[in-house]
Parts: C-alpha cells; structure tokens; sequence
C-alpha cells in the first residue's frame, strides 16, 4: 500500500532526514576535517590548525597504536569465530523436541542482555581477581591461581571471556534460522538415504548461510567497538595488552585532549571495519546460498 | 546399542551439555547475588554461591555510596535518561518507518541504504565531533546529548525492525480504513499502530536494555556527580573503593541489574520475537 | 440507500510503462448489479479501485451520481467497498469494525448506534458485536465486511472478489445473500470476480474486460446467447464452448455450408461470410445431441467420432469426443445423465444450427 502525497512522505522521515545531517553526516565529515588538524579539547575551534597528514604520520610510526591494532584485531579474530561456533552448537543442541528449551533458551539469553553493562563488568573484576571466582574454581580443581588481571598475557583472557559469555543473542538468531529450515527437506532426504553428516553438510549449513552471514557482520561490527570490558575490568592495561582501539580513541580525545590525532584513529578504525565489512559481503555470494528470491511470499 | 537405546543416550547427552553449559553461564550471576548478601569478608573465601552469614550489610551500606548522594539518585538519573529516550525512539522509529515503507519519496534507496549503513557505522568515528557538536549548544554535562539523537530515529535498527514488521501487514486492512476517510496519519495511529504494537514492545524493550548498559555517552557527557547514572556510579564506586567493601559492590551491582532482569523475565517472547523478525526474516 | 449512476468516460490506467487498462467508457444506471468479469490481469479490480478512489486514472473522467469524482478523496465519493480479504480491523470489534467510518465522518454516536444495529439485523451478526474478528469464522467475517459498508449508507456499493476466499458451499450461500441484499437494498453495486457463475448469477448487466479492454456490456443472457466475440463465447458458460476450426464451402440465401473434422454441415442462416473463409464454429456443449438413425445423412449437421472420456456428474453427463478427421479434434457434449454409452463407443452427434456460432478470423461473431 503505498500513499500518494511525497510531501507527506518526507515528512515521515523529516526526523531520520534531519538526525541524518546533523548527527551523522555533519559529525562524520567534521572528523575526518578534524584528523587533518591538530585540534586540542580545551582549546576554542577556532584555534585548530589543518597540519595535512601530520596525524596519520605519527599514527604509522606510533608503538601504542601498533600494540593497539594487533591486540584489537586478535581480540576480533578469537572472540567472534569461537562466539559464533559456540552459538552455533548450542542451537544445535537446543534445536530438539525437548522439555525446558524456553527455560534453557532464557538462561542462554539472559548474559547477552546483561553482559554489556558496567555492573557485569564491574562483576567481572571479582571474578577475574586474585582471590576471585575463577581462581577458587582453579582451587577446587587442585590448580594454581593465575593473575588474570595482572599478566598481559592473561588480561586478555577476561574480556575475550566476557564477550564469549554473552553469545546468547546469536544463538537465539541461529535457533530460528534453525527452525525456520522446513521439516520436509529433513524428510526428503532421509527418505533418499543421507546420513546425518551429509544432511548437515548439504541442507542445513547452506541453508544457514544467510543467518551466520548476518550474525558474523553483526559481531565483528560489535567486537570492534567494544569498549565497556576493557575500560572497567582492565583499564586497557597490563601494559596495553587489552588496549583496544575504542579505548585508545577514548583516552587520546578525553585524556589526553588530542583530538586531531584521536580522529585520525577512529578514521583508521572505521576504514578497518569498512574494508572488512565490504570484504565479508563480496565473499558472501560464493558462500551465501538465498533459498528464495526476496519478495515472493509463502513458497 | 539399538536405534532407541542410542536416541535417549543421545536425548540424555544433550540435556546433559545444555544444564552444563545452562550452570556455567549463570554461576557468575548467582555468585554475585550471593556475594551482595553476604559480609565482606567472606566474598573470596568459598566457590559456593550461598553465603553462609546472609546479611543485608551489602545493600544498606552500598545504598548510601561512599558519594554525597544514595544510590536511589543514580537510579532515578538512569532513568530520568531512559524514559524519555525509549518514547522519542519509539515515536521517531516509527514515524520513519512508515515513511519508509508506505511512501515513495524520491531518493528513498539511496536513503534505506544509509540507514542500513549507519547501522554498520562504528559510532567511534562520530563520538568526538559529536561531543564537540554538543559543547557548542551547551548541552555539556546535561542529559540532553544522551537522548535527543534518539528523537531524530539515529538508531537504524529500530527504523529496521519497524519497516520489516510493516511490511507483513496486508494491505486492503489499509486500504479499507482509507475508504472509511482516514489520511494517512489516522491509518497509521488508528490502524497500524495497534496492529504493530509488538513490534513496538520489542523496540522499547531493547532500547531500554541498551540505554541501561550505555556507558561511554554517559562518561563523556556527564560531570557532575549528582547527573551520574547507575553506570557511571558503579564505576565511581570501584575507584573509590579499592580493596575494601565487595560486598556493597555486588549488591549495587545487584540492583544496577534488577530493572533488566525483571524486563527480561515479564517480556520474554518480546525480545526473542524483535530480534528474529529484525534478523532472520529481514 | 440512494439509488446512484456511475458513468466512466475514456478511463484508462498505466503503471509506469505496462497499461492495465485501455480506453474503458461505461454507463451504470441506478440501482443495477453490474458485474466485472474477465481472467487474471484483465483489469477488472483495477477498474473497480479506479472507481474507489485507491488508484488515479492516467486519462479520463469518472462521475458518481452526476459528481465528477476523479480527483475526489476515495471517503469522499459516496462508495463503500467489500474487500477479498475481508481487510477487518484486528484489534477492534465487530460493531466497532462497522462504526469506524464513520466515526471518521464525525456522526454522532447515537446515530451510528442505530446504523450499527441495524445492519448487524441485516446480516445477523447481532450476536457477534462484540467478538474481534479472530474469533469469527470466514463466512462471518465477509458478512462483518458487508456490514461495515452498509453502515456508510453510500451510492455505490464495490466489490471486489469478495466470494474468492470462501470455500465452496459457504460461496454458493453468500452468494445467494448477496444477490437478496441488493434485491432488498436496490443499491447500486459493482461486483468484480473471475468466476463466470458468480456473474451469470448475480449481475443485471455483465461487462466482460480482457487486457485492459471491454469486450462486451449486456445482460447475462444475451452475452450468453449472442456474444459479441470468440473470446466472450468461450468466457461465458461451463463447460466451455467447443470451438472447431472450419472452412467455408459455399455460402448463400440457403445458410452456409462448412468443411469440418471431416464432415460438411449446412448451417441454415444467412451470415456475411465467403466460400474460401476461414471461421472458427462455436458449438455449446448443451446444443449437442446424440443423432439417430432418422437424421439423415450429410449436410444436416451431423460430427462423427469416437467416445474418449465419460464424466457421469449424476443429473448429467459429459462426454469427451475425438471427432473423425485428420485433426482429431475434440468436442465435450452435454447429454442425459444416464445415456448409455461407454469409452471408445463411436457416436454421432446432432448440432443445432440455429445455436451455433460462427466467428471470423479476427474472433468476432458473423452474422
């Protein structure tokens, strides 16, 4: 159904069109503006000087950016496929005649709505403590304490755990796509004889490929831009080996007012998540299998 | 073994995986519930989640933070950020949506698509001159940074969410309140509105629980302790206190998490509908 | 209920570059049940939305009860429309389903209370006000769908379809309401659906539309006995019409004589055709009979062929013929429902003169 009168139209979206200028456009264009200046916070706008590359420069030859970069990207890269398999499996796992599957389902659920705010992260400082949960769990298996929060090579552990923690809302999206693949097929096929390798391997996952496509851009999207674990449970340290690059664009603008350089980073940010994005999608017709057209109903 | 005997050990396996990994899951939670009821001292000394000496000690003291204001002014500073974010959003989403999905507005394409864009948009690249944007209005330090974005329907899922339950409804249901003499605001606040209304729940579910574990627009824009939300007082909270009253931690971190959890629990099929719709039907 | 006409003048409807409707020029005097009539994509719920309001003709005019309503609001037109899908208000009652329209026109509420009322009579829906329509069956939706329009008391009543999503003993029942409701009403109404018998049944007049065109306006009987072309013979009537290519041998003051399946056949009316022409002979199932021994011999309108298929359907019977001849054509007859014969039995078959048809190589009827 659609109603004549285009003025009407764009008045419905009079608000998107507005908060679209002024709260996206506008500040997307004024900072790559401002990466190419030398802008500190506490001074007025009108102080800011354009320095070129200056910025990016100091960006190629910066250590703790570099730290930043690896850590970010192996954070991305661990978190994201082992969240998206666990999901996986337990939707597999849950996509049965069983009793209780609401009930396991909300458990599940429960820590992705809960996991990104500061009173689970807060939670999570015990739990990572010297004398915190994991260790007394690490106690009760007779092993030694390990100083989670204290050893770069540990610290890492407790944000990647947190995120891992939280794959309720993937596994939520699997368990439909799960259910939404027609009981006949199943049928068929058994009826043809394939074991339950091969109805796995040739109706499930690829009629699941539209599903972990759109779960895997919406994770690494999410992981790139975590920010609340690292700032709460580990203040980016130990020294810097859980300073994601959220954290760092953060404290380069708020802590240490250098704004022109902070922008310079979260551009550099956005072209890593663009060019991965853009990446992921022109993969996604090799391996992307759409069972039907969009816009045709029932079949 | 035969064909059943294995089909219930198989039953028995994956019962057994899913209350292992069920237990897992929650044991973080309910150790903390547990640690906000227990004193101080006993916090790191067992696994168990059951404290042996409960005590409400964790929950007055906490109350009464270590600031000049009790918890109860952090709580209505939360929400006195949320309430209002969670109607404009609504009313924005969907006044965008049915533009989008019952209008042919030149450039409508190029439009979807940026709005499906800035959902793909790491919001980093906008925080600074957004920040700055907001100090020219002298909107620092107030709550208006942290909801009147949401007005102007910024947040695409939502435009998404709405666009994707609009177009399952039929059209003749339209049609029919057009012949009957509506415009088409009246279709859409008499007719359409009510038919989408869980479409709508479940956006104001999820913009409530995100808004509640929103932490970095609170910490940039807020600097006087008495705007703080939960969030930013639970943080306060960990600085102050070092070493010391766990306890009171836990149970503020307990009551930072009641709101959502309660949603959670009373609207359930809400937030599992909104995000299938929203994902594997779009 | 007043009693309105609705004239058409040179309507006609593109989207974008495809025309749905070409050229429609119509006339509906007061009161009369016309029906739109033709296969899918014709046009035919095109033109009746043109007529709502729910789309804008591309050319031409459209005037209700004398008021040119073209660019007029669909509210505003003094029509109510009944849709296929029923397209009831989910979340509102039954009475408040019927009482929303005008409680958009802004009539006091004791006014519409009474209109309410009485239309719940009507349709006997007294009982079910206050259910919303999940709870309904789809018979009492569509009457819950025809109670709304009633209730705006307009000119012209539209429907569109609205038999299609019933099965089929509740459409046989509706149908019969539907045709009582316009007795008792007079009202004008325009009935759009593709099923032949609705029409038949139902319509004072019946336009037949085919791609976007109207092929014929008339009364059901007349488009059944004389129609104007092949396509609107062959639309009209179940079981079709049996078409059979033919070749003119001589024409004249006597009739035509005709080349068919194999058989020369003397049709005893002077029609303007040519010896040479080739026609197409339209036969309807129903003006076959079985030939006997006494009917003579060539000339006299005889086919021969033999029984392919018998369909026993109790009161009658159709039988599926291959005639004789190089093309094996096929006829269905319609005989008594207890004729003796069987599969691959030959038959001769007797044809009317008088009721048969013949079309010219373009598809229109010869006279």
């Amino acid at each position: 159904m659609i109603y004549g009168g285009r003025a009407s139209g764009l008045l419905y979206l009079s608000p998107y069109l507005v908060g679209l200028a002024v709260f996206t456009l506008f500040p997307f264009v004024a900072s790559l503006l401002l990466s190419f200046s030398d802008y500190r916070l506490q001074d007025a706008l009108s102080a800011a000087q354009l320095v070129g590359f200056e910025n990016y420069a100091a960006i190629v030859h910066d250590r703790t950016f570099g730290k930043s970069l690896v850590v970010t990207l192996v954070y991305v890269f661990v978190t994201v496929p082992l969240k998206l398999a666990f999901a996986l499996f337990i939707a597999f796992v849950l996509n049965f005649r069983l009793r209780g599957i609401n009930a396991f389902r909300t458990a599940y659920y429960l820590p992705s709505i809960l996991g990104g705010s500061v009173a689970i992260a807060v939670v999570w400082r015990y739990v990572f403590a010297g004398d915190g949960l994991i260790n007394q769990a690490l106690a009760v298996l007779s092993a030694n304490p390990v100083n989670w929060l204290g050893e770069p090579a540990y610290a890492m552990v407790s944000i990647v755990l947190l995120r891992l923690w939280q794959f309720g809302s993937a596994m939520v999206i699997f368990l439909a796509g799960l259910q939404g693949i027609p009981a006949d097929l199943y049928e068929a096929a058994r009826l043809d004889g394939a074991s339950h390798w091969q109805v796995f391997r040739r109706i499930t996952v690829p009629l699941l490929t539209p599903v972990i496509f759109f779960n895997f851009i919406m994770q690494v999207i999410q992981a790139f831009q975590e920010f609340n674990g690292p700032y709460v449970i580990t203040g980016g340290g130990p020294l810097k080996s859980t300073y994601l690059l959220p954290l760092m664009i953060y404290e380069e603008a708020f802590k240490y007012f250098e704004v022109g350089y902070a922008s310079a980073l979260s551009w550099c940010l956005f072209v890593l998540v663009a060019v991965f994005t853009a990446l992921a999608f022109r993969s996604s017709k090799h391996w992307v299998f759409y069972a039907q057209e969009r816009g045709e109903g029932g079949q | 073994m035969s064909s059943r005997e294995s089909a219930g050990f198989q039953l028995r396996l994956r019962y057994a995986v899913l209350i292992g990994v069920g237990f897992v899951m929650l044991y973080p939670l309910l150790w903390m519930i547990g640690g906000a009821f227990r004193p101080n001292h006993e916090i790191f000394n067992s696994i168990g989640f059951i404290p042996r000496e409960p005590t409400f000690e964790g929950f007055t003291k906490g109350w009464r933070t270590s600031t000049e204001y009790t918890f109860a002014t952090y709580l209505l500073n939360t929400f006195a950020i949320i309430v209002p974010k969670v109607i404009v959003t609504v009313i924005s989403s969907v006044l965008v949506a049915f533009g989008f999905a019952r209008f042919n507005v030149p450039g409508k394409r190029l439009l979807f698509a940026l709005l499906i864009a800035t959902i793909l948009l790491p919001k980093s690249v906008l925080l600074v001159p957004q920040y700055l944007m907001f100090r020219e209005f002298g909107w620092l330090d107030t709550f208006l940074p942290l909801y009147v974005p949401s007005a102007f329907a910024t947040e695409g899922f939502f435009v998404f969410m709405i666009i994707q339950f609009m177009r399952t409804l039929p059209a003749e249901m339209e049609e029919a309140a057009v012949m009957d003499g509506c415009n088409s605001f009246q279709v859409l606040t008499h007719v359409v509105v009510p038919v989408i209304l869980p479409a709508i729940i479940s956006v104001a579910l999820f913009q409530f629980m995100w808004s509640m574990n929103d932490f970095l627009s609170p910490l940039i824009y807020l600097s006087s302790v008495e705007k703080y939300p939960v969030a930013l007082a639970l943080k306060l909270s960990i600085d102050v206190t070092e070493a010391t009253s766990w306890n009171q931690i836990l149970a503020m971190s307990t009551i930072a998490l009641a709101p959502s959890l309660i949603l959670f629990f009373a609207a359930q099929k809400y937030f599992v509908e909104g995000i299938t719709v929203g994902s594997v039907k779009g | 209920m007043a009693r309105s006409s609705v004239q058409l003048a040179g309507v006609a409807k593109q989207f974008g570059s495809t025309v749905v409707i070409r050229d429609v020029t119509l006339d509906i005097a007061p009161g009369e049940f016309v029906v739109f009539v033709g296969p899918s994509g014709c046009g035919k719920s095109t033109l009746l939305r043109l007529v709502a309001g729910l789309e804008q003709p591309s050319a031409g005019a459209i005037h209700i009860s004398g008021r040119d309503v073209t660019h007029e609001h669909p509210s505003k037109r003094g029509v109510a429309m009944v849709f296929q899908s029923y397209a009831l208000y989910p979340h509102m009652s039954v009475a408040e389903n019927m009482a929303f329209g005008l409680r958009m026109l802004g009539t006091p509420k004791a006014e519409i209370a009474t209109r309410v009322t009485a239309a719940a009579q009507t349709l006997q829906l007294e009982a079910l006000l206050d259910r919303k329509p999940r709870a309904l069956s789809g018979g009492q939706r569509q009457r819950v769908a025809i109670g709304r329009a009633i209730v705006r008391e307009p000119d012209v009543f539209l429907f569109d379809e609205p038999l299609s999503n019933l099965d089929a003993a509740l459409r046989a029942q509706v149908r019969v309401e539907i045709a009582r409701l316009h007795a008792r009403l007079g009202a004008t109404m325009i009935y759009v659906t593709h099923d032949q018998v609705e029409a038949m049944t139902l319509a004072s007049r019946i336009v037949v539309l085919n791609g976007g065109r109207i092929e014929q306006i008339g009364a059901p009987m007349d488009l059944y006995r004389l129609p104007a072309n092949r396509f609107v013979a062959g639309f009209l009537g179940s079981p079709r019409m049996n078409f059979l290519p033919a070749r003119v041998a001589a024409a004249g003051e006597h009739g035509v004589d005709l080349e068919v399946a194999g058989e020369t056949l003397r049709i005893a009316r002077r029609l303007a055709a040519r010896a040479g022409d080739i026609v197409t002979l339209g036969v309807r199932p129903e003006d076959l009979s079985l030939a006997h021994a006494q009917d003579g011999a060539a000339h006299n309108g005889i086919l021969r062929g033999e029984v392919s298929l018998l369909e026993r359907l109790g009161g009658e019977a159709l039988i599926h013929v291959t005639l004789r001849g190089t093309q094996a054509e096929t006829l269905v007859a319609k005989l008594a429902g207890d004729v003796s014969l069987s599969a691959r039995q030959p038959i001769a078959l007797k044809l009317d003169g008088a009721a048969c048809h013949l079309f010219d190589d373009a598809g229109r009827t010869m006279t």
